[in-house]
């Protein structure tokens, strides 16, 4: 059967849609699979004309990034991937459980009280996800320069916060105002003062939602790179500014960048779609359910 | 009213300030590293000459406004967010219709189309950068020369370098629009529809009247998020063309990191960043409108 009757018996309908949802994914999917493809490449395979789709496949892109600072050809020089990929751990990890330490009470407050200013109050964290990163990280710069903090994990956990203290209030704010008052209204009745709502009804309750902003604001440390770059010195850096120290003034390392795109995208990517139900909810702050 | 009472009145009216406290403390740390920086926006601070630090007004801001470099890279991120938001959201909603229209395969899709969206936008950028060489090694000039297309210069020419940063930005953004499109589509009434088919509609009269009037609340939203974005965005960028060549794809944000990191004129660079902050301020309070008036239009 030729191509021309296959499409016929398909129909015209049929076939168009058909073309569509292919162009669709290789859009989508095609620079996933090339950049893998690249980054088992050695660097002979990965400059050739016309490029390779069929070659012997080599490890050592990510031998090197794993070896990162310790051993082999120009050891000063080179990324220090797992130190990279470790501080990316450890500054996500510590800005969200801050965030989220600060954000459980003060969304409970945003979702449960009226007070003066309230509305006020939650529009300024909204805000401060709108505003160009230099009119903070210029200061901030110069603060950590005076203080210390400069290139250390503590000055970046807290220059993440404008990253993750404003989405977590909203979504948990967003969260805990599913639950419905009869619940809580119900438990104040058998004596439970606020605490006792927060911590036996409002927090089992949105576990889920809880557990969906953590694994979000962790994503979103994790593809941070504009604080980091100018915060951040060799010992602190994240993989996303360390992925672009592969291109040095003398030569740019491919197929290490490759290994080190797809190493620094991999934990996010198994992270989305854990919480994809959720994503589009998180990406913005709980205005679309 | 007893004191007791009175007393527990006023602890009830204070909790809520009291729940908010560590939140505000963090809020404190960002107010005031950013009222520090509208300080310095008025001074000439320039870290390789601390001595002659003075306050100087609205010098800052009077130069960088008059300066050429100004125009053009004001051009460029206007520019540049209007072609983005429109190729976005235009592709977007034409995605989220496709995949609203029970095609086999479409969960497979929705979900493959979240791996891009939650890409770091500089892991994306590089990704691209080695698919974009500009020799017939790279991959998309290989594939376009089947299409009789010459090898094109992707970050070295003017035009190249103003695409692929496009391309890289729909490529990462293009399924946020369709997501959030996609999940207004699902959640639509059915009443209308039922009424359209009775009468008799076209598909595409149904699409003009009765899909599209009830989206435009969600397209907004989507335009919105996309346009605030699009005037800031950094990463893409830094990571590709660093706003060469010969500063045409210079935005905002890299003029603003060229008069910081690079010639150390701290005070000018924030004041730089002030005036993109106007601009998103101004943007967003306009768009904000017209989602109001969408929202009510849809209420109606």
């Amino acid at each position: 059967m030729t191509s021309r009757d296959w499409f016929r018996r398909l129909g015209v309908r049929n076939s168009v849609v058909l073309l569509a949802a292919a162009v669709l994914l290789i859009w989508t999917v095609f620079p996933f699979v090339w950049i893998l493809l690249t980054s088992l490449k050695n660097p002979g395979d990965i400059i050739s004309v016309p490029p390779k789709f069929v070659f012997t496949p080599t490890t050592d892109n990510y031998a090197a990034l794993v070896m990162g600072e310790q051993r082999g050809q120009y050891a000063s020089t080179r990324p220090d991937f797992p130190r990279f990929f470790l501080n990316s751990i450890i500054i996500s990890i510590g800005a969200v459980a801050l965030s989220v330490a600060a954000g459980i009470p003060a969304a409970y407050a945003l979702a449960r009280f009226t007070f003066p200013l309230k509305n006020a109050l939650a529009f300024v964290f909204m805000s401060f996800r709108f505003v160009p990163f230099l009119a903070f990280v210029i200061p901030l710069y110069l603060l950590y320069q005076r203080v210390g903090l400069y290139n250390t994990h503590a000055g970046l956990i807290f220059a993440y916060q404008l990253i993750t203290l404003p989405f977590t209030v909203w979504m948990l704010r967003s969260f805990f105002q599913e639950i419905p008052l009869e619940i809580q209204e119900a438990a104040k009745i058998d004596g439970c003062s606020w605490l006792g709502v927060l911590t036996r009804v409002i927090l089992p309750l949105s576990m889920p939602g809880i557990s969906v902003t953590v694994i979000l604001g962790f994503i979103f440390c994790w593809n941070a790179f504009n604080y980091p770059l100018m915060l951040a010195g060799r010992q602190t850096f994240p993989v996303t500014v360390g992925a672009i120290q592969f291109i040095s003034y003398e030569q740019v390392l491919w197929g290490q960048m490759a290994a080190a795109t797809i190493v620094a995208a991999l934990p996010q990517l198994v992270l989305s779609l854990m919480v994809q139900k959720y994503i589009v909810r998180g990406l913005t702050m709980g205005a679309v359910r | 009213m007893t004191t007791r009472k009175r007393r527990r009145w006023r602890r009830e009216a204070a909790l809520p300030y009291l729940l908010l406290t560590p939140a505000l403390i963090l809020l404190a740390g960002m107010v005031y590293p950013f009222g520090l920086g509208l300080y310095y926006s008025l001074t000439n601070y320039w870290l390789q000459y601390p001595n002659r630090f003075r306050f100087i007004w609205f010098d800052n801001y009077v130069a960088l406004l008059t300066e050429p470099l100004f125009a053009r890279a004001l051009r460029f991120t206007l520019g540049f967010t209007l072609a983005a938001v429109v190729l976005q959201v235009g592709l977007g909603l034409a995605v989220a219709l496709f995949l609203h229209a029970r095609i086999p395969g479409r969960k497979a899709l929705r979900a493959l189309m979240l791996l891009p969206l939650m890409m770091p936008p500089v892991i994306s950028a590089l990704m691209w950068k080695i698919m974009m060489a500009s020799t017939n090694a790279g991959i998309l000039n290989y594939m376009l020369s089947f299409a009789g297309v010459a090898p094109i210069n992707w970050f070295g020419s003017t035009n190249g370098a103003i695409a692929s940063i496009l391309i890289i930005d729909t490529w990462g953004n293009l399924p946020f629009v369709a997501l959030i499109l996609l999940g207004a589509l699902q959640a639509l009434p059915t009443e209308p529809y039922e009424a359209a088919r009775v009468d008799g509609a076209s598909p595409l009269a149904t699409l003009r009247y009765i899909t599209l009037p009830l989206l435009s609340p969600f397209i907004l939203l989507a335009v919105t998020f996309r346009t605030m974005d699009s005037l800031r965005i950094f990463d893409v960028i830094y990571a590709t063309t660093m706003g060469g060549p010969n500063d045409a794809t210079t935005n905002l944000q890299i003029m603003a990191l060229q008069y910081s990191f690079q010639w150390y004129q701290m005070g000018k660079g924030i004041a730089m960043a002030i005036i993109l902050l106007v601009l998103v301020v101004i943007a967003s309070a306009l768009l904000m409108r017209l989602w109001n008036q969408a929202a009510e239009r849809t209420m109606e």
